[in-house]
């Protein structure tokens, strides 16, 4: 092949022309596919959504400000201090099988308890009451997560393909 | 249209917050239904989401700092609440998030809210092998269109990572149409 007779000064990314084809036939199959997922809604359903929506949500701010505990900050002083004494009372019992009994019951149920989604709380949630002091303060060095646990929740949880990519 | 940051202004506003919620979920409707619908598939689980997400928006809109755009974070939240759900829903049913989306896939046949035909069932069944996070992304840029750029910003995840992601789901799902059609 002849040989351009001046040279521009552009220059490709590398790989450029060795990748060109398989660029290029992935977007032809891409070309092939389906325009639309083929679904539809029911007639006039987001022409009322606005309404039920606000009368999902609106309500349900109202009532959360009546009965948050959240919101009155002694009630939580007073139930902290509860709960330390019921705690100190239990920890210094002199039958050791109640904390024993206690420890064991606290990461089965509540683990349980999550999983089964009973606790319906998320990260907005969790960000909302909690301020950025409060997250510092908590010690991640003296939580009870076994390297067992870890590797078995990242490989689970983790998509490795995302992470392969990100690290290229 | 009301421009977004006189919208999160007046959410954040007490007396103006219901007109402005309305206003809100008058403009985003619509764009955040068919992002849940493409990963829950059927309407009246979409329908529960999207009052989820926007129940969440109205209960965080005081928190939203601004730190990015209030669309980018709205987005956000439906695709968290969607993946939430498929976990729950599967965990809930005591089966596997695969064995939840291939029953998904094969009730469409039967669901009357779906008329698509063959190759677009196909097409369904292809993206329910991918995993959910590969699936959302592959939903997000095909059917609406969002820019890497955006995506990126959506999902907290490079624009490199993005593309290839991409590209390796659409290579799935033509394999996977390919062996359907081979079979066949």
């Amino acid at each position: 092949m002849k040989k351009d007779k001046n040279i521009s000064g552009f220059k490709t990314p590398e790989n450029y022309f060795e990748n060109f084809e398989k660029q290029l036939f992935s977007k032809i199959e891409e070309v092939n596919l389906p325009k639309s997922a083929g679904f539809k809604v029911p007639t006039g359903y987001f022409e009322s959504l606005e309404e039920k929506v606000l009368l999902n949500a609106i309500p349900s701010e109202k009532s959360r400000k009546v009965i948050s505990l959240f919101s009155n900050r002694k009630l939580g002083y007073v139930a902290a201090i509860a709960a330390c004494l019921v705690l100190c009372f239990m920890l210094f019992k002199p039958n050791h099988s109640i904390s024993e009994d206690f420890n064991s019951l606290q990461m089965a149920t509540i683990e349980n308890y999550i999983n089964d989604g009973n606790l319906n709380l998320d990260i907005y949630d969790v960000t909302t009451i909690f301020n950025d002091e409060d997250i510092s303060a908590v010690n991640f060095e003296n939580l009870k997560f076994s390297d067992g646990a870890l590797k078995n929740y990242l490989m689970e949880n983790i998509d490795e393909e995302t992470l392969l990519n990100e690290e290229q | 249209m009301v421009e977004e940051q006189e919208l999160v202004t007046a959410l954040q506003n007490e007396e103006a917050k219901e007109a402005a919620f309305r206003e809100l979920v008058s403009q985003y409707k619509e764009r955040l239904y068919w992002q849940i619908r493409n990963m829950v598939l059927n309407h009246d689980d979409t329908d529960d989401v999207l009052q989820n997400t926007f129940i969440k928006i109205f209960k965080n809109i005081d928190s939203f700092k601004g730190e990015s755009k209030l669309h980018t974070w709205m987005y956000r939240i439906a695709a968290n609440e969607s993946i939430t759900f498929l976990n729950k829903k599967a965990k809930r049913n005591n089966i596997s998030i695969e064995n939840l989306k291939d029953s998904a896939v094969r009730k469409l046949e039967t669901d009357v809210y779906f008329e698509g035909d063959e190759l677009q069932l196909q097409f369904q069944k292809a993206i329910a092998t991918l995993p959910p996070r590969q699936q959302l992304i592959f939903n997000m840029k095909y059917f609406q269109d969002h820019t890497f750029e955006e995506l990126s910003k959506i999902l907290d995840t490079s624009v490199g990572g993005l593309k290839s992601s991409y590209h390796i789901a659409v290579k799935k799902i033509t394999e996977f149409i390919k062996t359907q059609d081979e079979t066949l």
